[in-house]
């Protein structure tokens, strides 16, 4: 795999735009289709929203989010990385069921993110790699 | 992310325009909210909203939670595909009226008050 793009922005909500730009950036080096692109967007940019607010903020922490994407001939893997506090997605999934069945009325607000991230791209996993927090998305490409 | 309101009569119009996400969505939130008064009618205009994400679904939770609160009416017009998909998957689709265009959305809000 080649590594075709890298971006480092501080962990704040002003950075979800700058975020954004480079997901469409390297999913036109992808050749992703604009539903796959949009989906990838609001994947990355969910999980950038979790680890800003809860990773950082909450915690009370500060720190950098480091993107990274490799592409290969079959798909585009996009690797985000921070020193918040531990944060697994994952642990967030399992509910997800119960919770789309309720109504408006009594849903509560979190999770929602999650489960966009999991809906939107081919393939998500979370690591933890030495002190970072490691969420990579994949998208095939032959769609 | 620029928010322009206007009354058509006894709507109250809500133009959104502008990508909805976790840096852009308290401004709406704050926006939006109050506009939500007792037996209020509601067209929020999204035809120029290229984006949203889970941020921009909370506020329309609370936007619909207040509304029906208020026993108000709401409706959400000019839904791209994008963000039909969004609030498919989500089961928020179902809760709302929606319309395509704004007369579509303007019709539904008049028709409730015969």
């Amino acid at each position: 795999m080649r590594v075709i793009e890298t971006l480092t922005v501080p962990g704040t909500v002003d950075s979800l735009s700058k975020i954004a730009e480079y997901v469409k950036q390297v999913a036109t080096i992808a050749e992703l289709n604009h539903k796959a692109t949009y989906k990838l967007r609001l994947a990355v940019d969910e999980i950038a929203t979790n680890i800003i607010t809860h990773g950082y903020a909450e915690a009370g922490l500060t720190g950098e989010i480091y993107l990274r994407a490799d592409l290969d001939n079959s798909r585009l893997t996009l690797a985000i990385e921070d020193t918040g506090a531990i944060y697994n997605p994952d642990e967030k999934a399992v509910l997800q069921h119960e919770y789309l069945s309720q109504t408006l009325e009594t849903r509560e607000a979190g999770g929602l993110g999650v489960h966009l991230v999991l809906a939107s791209v081919d393939e998500f996993r979370y690591e933890r790699a030495g002190d970072r927090n490691r969420n990579i998305f994949i998208m095939h490409r032959n769609q | 992310m620029e928010i322009n309101l206007r009354k058509l009569q006894e709507i109250q119009v809500v133009e959104l325009i502008g990508d909805v996400d976790a840096s852009t969505a308290p401004e709406v939130q704050q926006e939006i909210l109050p506009l939500a008064q007792p037996n209020s009618k509601l067209l929020l205009d999204m035809s120029q909203v290229p984006y949203m994400s889970s941020a921009g679904l909370r506020v329309l939770l609370s936007l619909y939670r207040q509304a029906t609160a208020q026993d108000g009416k709401l409706v959400l017009v000019g839904l791209s595909e994008d963000l039909q998909d969004t609030m498919s998957v989500t089961g928020f689709l179902d809760f709302f009226a929606t319309g395509d265009t704004l007369e579509a959305g303007l019709a539904q809000l008049k028709e409730t008050v015969a």
